[in-house]
């Protein structure tokens, strides 16, 4: 007996030969049942047979998957010893232990923070494989099965996609070889139909369970081989992205960035958004959007139930911002509205700030960047005076002049609610920049002791 | 059970029930967490009290790190953005700058493209002119000039591009710049931010060593106090515990001294005891010994009462197999009786059956036979008729005879003067009924009751029953009239109608019939009865107390109709006892009548005093005298008979007188006599002489 305990202790963790071929006597050191001059050897080196059948099972788990027969510990003990690259049809539905997806990820792509999924490996796991796909999926090129395939193993999991660039169908090569200038100009004229990217209608009304949404039609780390349609974003991609998104109706959270978003886009997009049944947030920033689109947004805001909606870095001016401001004095339940790097002027400025006397339920408003002057300061001081529920404000880099800042510090004197008010780089005297600051202190003093209270 | 050795607490644990013992057990248990739990509760509320104590301390420090925290926070992130608005404001500005230069530029293009038409348009004015030139020197002068024009044109051109170039190339470097600068920013944040992240960690660890710090002093201060006090308790307890220490064995002592005496008094008592006992002890012995012989003695009678016991037993069981088979036997036979019984069942049936088709038919043959009864009845009845009128013609003409007879011999013999005597059968013809005096109808006795009042008080003198049924007529003529008004219900409504038209009295008459066949009265008789019956109804009302005081109001106010006759709301019910008293036992007499009518009826009695008064129409002294003049006649007659044989005689000797005399003569008037000397006639009237 001890001969055979220590020949198979001695096997080999991999594949076993079979049992005829070993020759416990070729090797005089199996042979022994004490190795005195190897001070690691030890008797409880040697593996018990459950151990050895439990290896077996790991060595075969691609024909025979047994898992959930098996008890706990021994369980615990194959999910160790699992080799990451199993194939996701057999793994999918079947593991659901963290610390296997866990090794799968890490030997994916390393060190990650968990903690934006949840604390899921097995989410993160598939959220990221998603990506990769769609992120590297060409047009005409990679057939849609290949993102279809995969679909139905990683619905269940899949909650975010974060897709950061989408390629275009690659064109000829021959386009290549022509001089830069009549490239650009013949790219646009010839292509035009023919660079849609991803269509994500075959995608989203499968994901049962998707509830964010990020896009950027683009492509990323284009380096020197910078083309402008490589960003384009064409009207029947916005088209089909626009049908997918409305079959999707788990989706609270989608961005749009960077994408070159224009006014008849943003038009078709919010139409088929209107009255979605779960959306919140809503991110178009570092588009293209002037007045016609801020009007669409503003007719989204009434017909939807968006808590955020981030439009920075647009183009939109007087008209747009007071479409959005009278979308706004209907109390929608917007709660955060970000403007910044806008060109709303005056005009817009002023209409917001009307708008906001009547809302009670906006808490952050951001306007930084939008070539306010001293009328839009007298009007916002005007309504701090009345509104209590604003708690965000953000006036920096506005020109609103030692004037305008002492309209400021007077509407804040009347007020208790609001929490943070910038107004750097506004041309603001530093008395009443102080003033205001103090009061700020003194209701965000006030908010924490409210909040303590409460506790 | 094996864990009852080290449970030996409480005495409970060592009884002897496992129920006790379980039962202790589980409180010991219980009363230990419990004790565990409270012991916990003390040091939780000793902490609790800390912690309420310690604001005063520590939260100072709490708060003035956490303001000062917030504040670095702020101060930070304020920083950090701060760049991110100063990009901003860059950006702004640059947008503006761009926008600018765009104006700038498109203004400059519009310039330019003017300047240039206007050129343009001064070389097109100037081709006219070098065409009509025909000096060749001229023309090309002319084309020199405008070849320097287009040069100059040109030359804008190319100078506006180059400018665009190199505000291209500018841009680009700008954009180069920008981006550099905006890496730096970037870096910038990044290096601010961490230099915030370490500088925030920095503090947060000094003021988290600072409240720490505070948080031990303050432990340490408690725990100081603490120590003291719990020196403090401890010495005391130690104090008190040699107290303790030094009474108990003083205790002790007393206590020894105690035991020795109660020792001493306890020998004696005890052997005063075991003195006791032992007699006590033999006194037993003997009584056992006493009881042992009784036991013994008990002992054979219960074992002979045993066998006799089991003797029995074996008896009894010996009877039960015995009656089991018996039970058996007789299961048996009670089958079979069943059996039997069904079979006989079945034959009574097939029996009864046959019995009663039998009967069926036999009923069909009394039923024939009746009919034929009837029939042969009624044909006797005719016949006796035929026979009867035959006889009794027979009779009277004999009586008449009789009469004649008896007349002629008064006037003719005895010539007396004849009376008829007094001969009522005479009138009769047919057979006699017995019933003298037929019943009148009771539709005619209505009528007559509900005629006039005067009419009835002579009727009253006749009609002998109606005072012997101790009824007044008026009483039975209210009675009447009560029943007209109270079974209207008895007579169809169709008739009702039709009757109203008519006078109280015809209409009330033919309602009481119509109520008569329907109640089943047909004579007087009957009528009387009811007349009886409903004063019967009537007394045994009153009998019975007032049912209500409601009926009892309504007593007084019918009291004058109640005194003389039924309520009427009790009519009906009335009326119905008396159907149900009266009618079913007239009914089935009434059928027994109709079928036996004709036999029943004739009564013979009378007969025979009819033919009898018929026979007797010639009283005894008649016939005495009858006889008297039999005698005499037949003596008469006698004579009378000697006088016609007399008669007869002299007849003959008459006839042979004159038979002699024509014989004489014949001889006289004889031709021989002539001859004869002397003549017949002369002999003869000798003869005669």
């Amino acid at each position: 007996m001890p001969v055979m305990s220590m020949s198979m202790g001695k096997a080999p963790a991999g594949i076993n030969p079979p049992v005829k071929m070993l020759n416990p006597a070729a090797d005089p050191r199996k042979m022994r049942r004490i190795i005195a001059e190897d001070p690691e050897w030890s008797l409880a080196v040697v593996p018990s047979l459950k151990n050895l059948c439990l290896q077996h099972i790991v060595n075969h788990f691609e024909e025979k998957p047994i898992l959930n027969e098996l008890l706990p510990s021994q369980k615990a003990f194959v999910l160790e010893k699992l080799p990451t690259f199993l194939p996701l049809s057999l793994t999918a539905n079947l593991i659901s232990d963290e610390g296997y997806w866990r090794r799968c990820c890490e030997d994916r792509w390393g060190q990650r923070d968990v903690s934006e999924y949840d604390h899921s490996w097995k989410r993160m796991f598939f959220e990221r494989h998603l990506e990769n796909i769609i992120e590297l999926f060409i047009p005409d090129q990679t057939e849609p099965k290949s993102v279809l395939d995969v679909v139905p193993l990683c619905q269940n999991y899949v909650r975010r996609l974060k897709i950061t660039q989408l390629l275009p169908p690659i064109r000829k090569p021959p386009k290549f070889n022509e001089d830069d200038a009549s490239e650009s100009a013949s790219d646009l004229g010839d292509d035009g139909p023919s660079i849609d990217h991803f269509d994500f209608r075959i995608l989203l009304n499968k994901l049962t369970n998707l509830e964010e949404l990020q896009l950027v039609y683009g492509v990323r780390g284009c380096g020197m081989n910078f083309e402008w349609n490589l960003f384009e974003f064409t009207f029947s991609d916005c088209q089909f992205l626009a049908k997918a998104l409305q079959s999707c109706t788990t989706l609270k959270i989608l961005k749009i960035n960077q994408s070159n978003v224009d006014d008849d886009k943003c038009r078709t997009l919010v139409s088929n958004l209107l009255d979605h049944p779960s959306l919140l947030e809503l991110d178009l920033s570092h588009n293209i959007i002037g007045d016609r689109g801020a009007r669409a947004l503003g007719k989204l805001l009434n017909r939807s139930h968006l808590k955020q909606l981030d439009i920075y870095d647009n183009k939109i001016k007087g008209p747009g911002a007071q479409a959005l401001a009278h979308a706004l004095s209907k109390n929608t339940p917007l709660e955060s509205l970000n403007l910044r790097l806008n060109q709303r002027g005056d005009e817009g400025g002023q209409a917001l700030a009307q708008a906001l006397l009547k809302n009670c339920i906006l808490l952050n408003l951001h306007l930084g960047a939008n070539e306010l002057t001293e009328p839009t300061a007298t009007a916002l001081s005007h309504m701090l005076v009345h509104n209590s529920t604003l708690k965000r404000l953000n006036l920096s880099c506005n020109r609103l002049g030692e004037d305008g800042g002492k309209a400021m510090e007077e509407g804040m004197s009347h007020n208790s609610s609001l929490l943070e008010c910038d107004i750097r780089l506004t041309g603001v005297r530093l008395e009443s920049e102080y003033s205001i600051k103090k009061h700020l202190h003194t209701n965000q003093a006030k908010g924490r002791q409210d909040t303590a209270a409460s506790r | 059970m094996s864990r009852a050795g080290p449970g030996e607490l409480s005495p409970a644990v060592e009884s002897d029930s496992p129920e006790e013992r379980i039962a202790a057990r589980r409180l010991r248990i219980a009363a230990r967490t419990e004790a565990r739990t409270r012991l916990e509760l003390g040091e939780e509320a000793q902490e609790q009290e800390e912690n309420t104590e310690e604001p005063r301390t520590s939260q100072k420090q709490v708060d003035q790190s956490e303001k000062r925290m917030i504040k670095l926070q702020t101060d930070g992130t304020e920083l950090v953005t701060n760049i991110l608005v100063a990009a901003d404001a860059r950006e702004t500005k640059r947008r503006a700058q761009l926008a600018e230069a765009r104006t700038l530029r498109n203004e400059k293009l519009e310039n330019e493209a003017k300047s240039s038409l206007e050129k343009f348009e001064e070389v097109t004015q100037n081709w006219p002119v070098a065409k009509a030139k025909e000096i060749p020197q001229d023309l090309r002068d002319a084309l020199k000039s405008q070849q320097q024009l287009c040069m100059l044109i040109t030359e804008d051109k190319n100078k506006l591009i180059n400018e665009l170039q190199h505000e291209l190339k500018s841009s680009d470097d700008r954009y180069v710049k920008e981006l550099k600068k905006q890496a730096e920013d970037v870096d910038l944040m990044r290096e601010k931010m961490q230099e915030q992240m370490t500088s925030l960690m920095k503090l947060y660890r000094q003021e988290l060593d600072l409240i720490e710090n505070s948080f031990d002093d303050e432990r340490k201060t408690l725990l100081t106090s603490n120590l003291k006090k719990w020196e403090q308790q401890r010495k005391e307890r130690s104090d008190r515990e040699l107290e303790h220490l030094l009474q108990r064995i003083k205790q002790k002592e007393e206590n020894e001294v105690l035991l020795h005496r109660l020792r001493v008094a306890n020998i004696k008592e005890y052997n005063m005891m075991k003195l006791n006992l032992e007699t006590q002890s033999e006194i037993l012995q003997q009584n056992i010994q006493k009881t042992k012989a009784t036991n013994q003695l008990n002992q054979e009678k219960l074992e002979y009462s045993r066998h006799v016991i089991t003797h029995r037993k074996m008896e009894t069981i010996h009877i039960e197999s015995l009656q089991r088979k018996r039970i058996l036997r007789l299961q048996d036979s009670l089958k079979n009786l069943k059996v039997k019984c069904a079979s006989q069942e079945k034959q009574a049936q097939e029996e009864n059956q046959s019995l009663t088709d039998g009967y069926k038919r036999s009923m069909l043959e009394y039923k024939d036979m009746q009919k034929h009864l009837r029939h042969f009845a009624a044909v006797d009845a005719e016949r006796f008729e035929e026979i009867w009128l035959m006889n009794e013609n027979e009779a009277k003409a004999l009586v008449h005879k009789v009469l004649e007879t008896d007349r002629v011999i008064y006037e003719q013999f005895l010539g007396l003067a004849w009376a008829p005597p007094h001969v009522p059968f005479m009138e009769n013809s047919g057979p006699i009924q017995p019933q003298h005096q037929a019943k009148r109808t009771a539709q005619q006795f209505a009528m007559q009751a509900l005629g006039e009042v005067e009419e009835k008080r002579e009727m009253e003198g006749e009609s002998s029953t109606a005072e012997v049924a101790g009824l007044d007529r008026r009483t039975v003529k209210k009675l009447l009239e009560l029943l007209c008004d109270e079974t209207g219900f008895l007579i169809e409504s169709k008739l009702l109608k039709l009757l109203s038209p008519l006078e109280k009295d015809p209409q009330s008459f033919i309602k009481l019939h119509l109520i008569f066949s329907a109640l089943g009265i047909e004579n007087e008789e009957d009528v009387y009865k009811m007349a009886e019956f409903f004063e019967k109804y009537k007394q045994q009302q009153k009998d019975q107390p007032e049912e209500g005081i409601s009926v009892s109001n309504e007593n007084e106010l019918v009291r004058e109709m109640d005194s003389e006759l039924v309520h009427p709301n009790h009519v009906v019910k009335a009326l119905h006892a008396f159907t149900a008293q009266y009618c079913r036992p007239r009914d089935l007499q009434s059928q027994k009548q109709s079928s036996v009518l004709s036999l029943e009826e004739r009564d013979d009695s009378e007969d025979a005093a009819y033919w009898e008064s018929m026979a007797n129409v010639i009283p005894e002294s008649k016939l005495k005298v009858w006889n008297a003049l039999e005698d005499a006649l037949s003596k008469y007659h006698t004579v009378l008979t000697e006088r016609s044989k007399i008669l007869i005689d002299t007849h003959h000797l008459k006839q042979q007188n004159a038979e002699l005399t024509a014989l004489l003569h014949q001889y006289l008037s004889q031709k021989g006599n002539t001859e004869l000397k002397i003549p017949p006639t002369l002999v003869m009237q000798l003869t005669s002489e």
